[in-house]
């Protein structure tokens, strides 16, 4: 999440293309937009690579568009529920809507980024005590797993979760786990006869 | 890192376990030693029917091995947890209870539940309250911040469960919102 030069998970996050919208006349680059044009001429829609996207950005030659997963539609369905939003839809299997989020949250200016922020924030915690609450489910359940149709919802929830949640769910089952195998341990006997 | 995974988020409750072991505990020997030195203090001597106190771990192993009786501690009982249960399931807040309590309530009922009055009612309402309690740190959860959580009096075994994922959801939140201060400046 952070944009550390180490971070896998910055990587990974980068694996997505941006909507950039070129203000001036770039030469000899037009393989860019995977096109057969020679040239990149002015008002071109390409999608670009993050990791391109930033200097280009800098350098003035291009205008950024909001991505769609953080566009206008996905906003107003967080806004509505959080928790019906598929996340991992968004930016694809095992993706990193929040890493992503972040870094463009980071290209933006000021005012635009707080906005981003706020949404990002927001999702994150309208989500967070479900992701929670479904991981100490997960937990107490034997190897068994679930059956019957009102777990729809949940399922896919879960499905919708996106990298970072999935990580969070990760933790907070394997620990609630831990625990209930501790309070639900009785070898008490052995541990006194062996000190 | 050459911890296994598993340990590397947080202290196992085992280890806890092993903490709150070295707390004191009232026993009521059955045997006779002479002051002992450990490397935690010396304890003893035990002179029966005199009563002494010891290292729960100490207390754990004579109690296996049937040479004292423990006598538990003055909240481990049904009148004490009946009134916490009460107060917890009637108030938002925590109640107070011994930071380490579900630890030392889980050894003595392992080893001595014959030492308790009523311990099948004791271990039910310890698990209530483990129930109750586990409820209000879910609500604790909505109000997560990026930079603090305020839930006072939870104990040991409740922060260790808690720990690993509340940590790593309030490191997504520092990176998600933009430097707070400025933005707290600006806003008033």
């Amino acid at each position: 999440m952070d944009n550390d030069y180490f971070s896998i998970d910055a990587i990974l996050a980068e694996n997505q293309k941006i909507q950039c919208t070129f203000k001036v006349d770039v030469p000899e680059v037009g393989h860019l937009g995977g096109g057969n044009d020679r040239d990149i001429k002015a008002p071109a829609k390409l999608p670009i690579p993050i990791w391109l996207a930033y200097i280009i950005l800098l350098s003035e030659w291009a205008d950024l568009t909001i991505p769609a997963p953080f566009g206008p539609r996905v906003r107003n369905a967080l806004k509505a529920e959080p928790r019906s939003v598929r996340l991992s839809t968004l930016v694809g299997a095992g993706g990193l809507w929040y890493g992503f989020g972040k870094m463009i949250m980071d290209i933006l200016d000021d005012e635009q980024a707080n906005i981003m922020s706020d949404v990002l924030t927001k999702a994150f915690r309208g989500r967070l005590t479900e992701v929670i609450d479904q991981a100490q489910h997960f937990a107490t359940l034997g190897a068994s797993g679930v059956a019957g149709p009102a777990v729809d919802a949940a399922q896919s929830f879960r499905e919708g979760l996106d990298g970072t949640e999935r990580e969070l769910f990760a933790l907070a089952q394997e620990s609630s786990k831990r625990t209930k195998r501790w309070y639900e341990s009785h070898d008490r006997a052995r541990q006194g006869t062996r000190r | 890192m050459a911890l296994p995974p598993p340990l590397r988020t947080s202290v196992t409750p085992q280890e806890l376990e092993l903490i709150a072991s070295e707390q004191l505990v009232e026993i009521l020997p059955l045997i006779t030693m002479e002051k002992t030195a450990f490397i935690s203090g010396a304890y003893g001597p035990l002179r029966p029917p005199a009563k002494c106190r010891i290292p729960l771990w100490m207390a754990v192993n004579l109690k296996v091995k049937k040479k004292c009786h423990i006598i538990p501690p003055d909240w481990l009982n049904v009148e004490f947890l009946q009134e916490r249960l009460s107060r917890e399931t009637s108030y938002p807040e925590f109640s107070q209870m011994p930071f380490r309590f579900a630890e030392i309530a889980k050894a003595i009922l392992d080893v001595a539940p014959d030492d308790i009055q009523n311990a099948d009612k004791v271990r039910s309402l310890l698990k209530d309250l483990r129930e109750a309690r586990q409820a209000k740190s879910r609500e604790g959860l909505a109000k997560l911040d990026h930079s603090e959580l305020s839930l006072p009096n939870s104990c040991s075994m409740e922060i260790n469960e808690l720990r690993p994922f509340f940590i790593h959801a309030m490191g997504v939140l520092t990176q998600l919102s933009r430097e707070g201060e400025d933005r707290a400046a600006a806003q008033p």
